[in-house]
């Protein structure tokens, strides 16, 4: 059963909180697309488990809260799709997802650079 | 540990029993369009639809009522039932686009607009349309509305 839950399906269980948020504002930020497109970019984003009816929740969840826009776009070879983009909403959104990824990355990179000026224990390997 | 959050599409159904009938009807046809525009198959039962639009736990109201929903939508044509299994009817596939354009009109809305949040160009498309005829044609996409 596909859960909202089942988009955490990252392998290793290391994403910062609400990590979808993000890639789904930058794909839309990087152009306009659909959901099933935006399911494979997100898998290959360390999502590897979202699945369809998270996916889609959590458009119309975006949606909602005007970051997101779409509609129903007809195809002269296939049934309609609906297409989303990013609304100026959702471009604040992104940048601010941003600031919060860039302050997590120095703290990452505070506690890995001292992490490499401990002396390294005979035997032990840091890999 | 990577947490989604649950958005859930119930929050913003209407209170009221005849309001809540269209509201569930077009969120269930939406899914199910959904589904059927990006390939991911034809046939939906109660549960994947329960999964979509972020109804549970089981046994509330509305998962009950989506059954109900479920069989109006097959009662007046739109989904073709078998066993516990539903499809868009040949008649949904036939007049999609048309069902698109009328059913979700509350979902269609303006892309992008030189005009401000209150104009009344995001109210509907064909306000939109005339909205954009209205502004200088130096704004390449003024208002533009997609069906």
């Amino acid at each position: 059963m596909s859960t909202m839950s089942g988009l955490s399906g990252d392998t290793n269980g290391t994403l910062p909180r609400h990590y979808l948020k993000p890639c789904l504002l930058l794909l839309l930020a990087e152009g306009p697309s659909h959901g099933y497109e935006l399911l494979e970019h997100v898998r290959r984003m360390g999502i590897k488990g979202a699945e369809p009816g998270g996916l889609y929740r959590y458009l119309r969840a975006m949606e909602k809260e005007e970051m997101v826009s779409s509609w129903w776009e007809p195809s002269q070879a296939g049934p309609a799709r609906r297409t989303y983009v990013l609304t100026e909403h959702g471009r604040k959104g992104l940048n601010e997802s941003v600031q919060s990824l860039r302050d997590v990355r120095e703290i990452l990179v505070t506690l890995l650079d001292r992490f490499d000026t401990l002396p390294t224990r005979a035997g032990a390997s840091r890999s | 540990m990577y947490h989604a959050g649950r958005p859930h599409v119930t929050s913003s159904a209407p209170k009221s029993e005849q309001l809540r009938v269209l509201y569930w009807r077009s969120e269930i046809l939406q899914v199910v369009y959904w589904l059927h525009g990006e390939g991911l198959g034809d046939l939906v039962d109660i549960d994947l639809i329960r999964t979509y639009l972020g109804v549970d736990p089981p046994g509330v109201d509305v998962h009950q009522n989506l059954s109900i929903y479920l069989d109006l939508l097959v009662a007046d044509g739109s989904l073709v039932g078998d066993g516990d299994w539903y499809a868009l009817s040949a008649r949904s596939l036939a007049d999609g686009e048309a069902q698109l354009a009328t059913a979700f009109t509350d979902l269609v809305r303006p892309v992008r607009s030189g005009c401000d949040e209150a104009c009344w160009c995001r109210a509907s498309t064909a306000e939109a349309e005339a909205c954009a005829r209205s502004l200088p044609e130096t704004d390449p996409q003024p208002g533009k509305a997609i069906v």
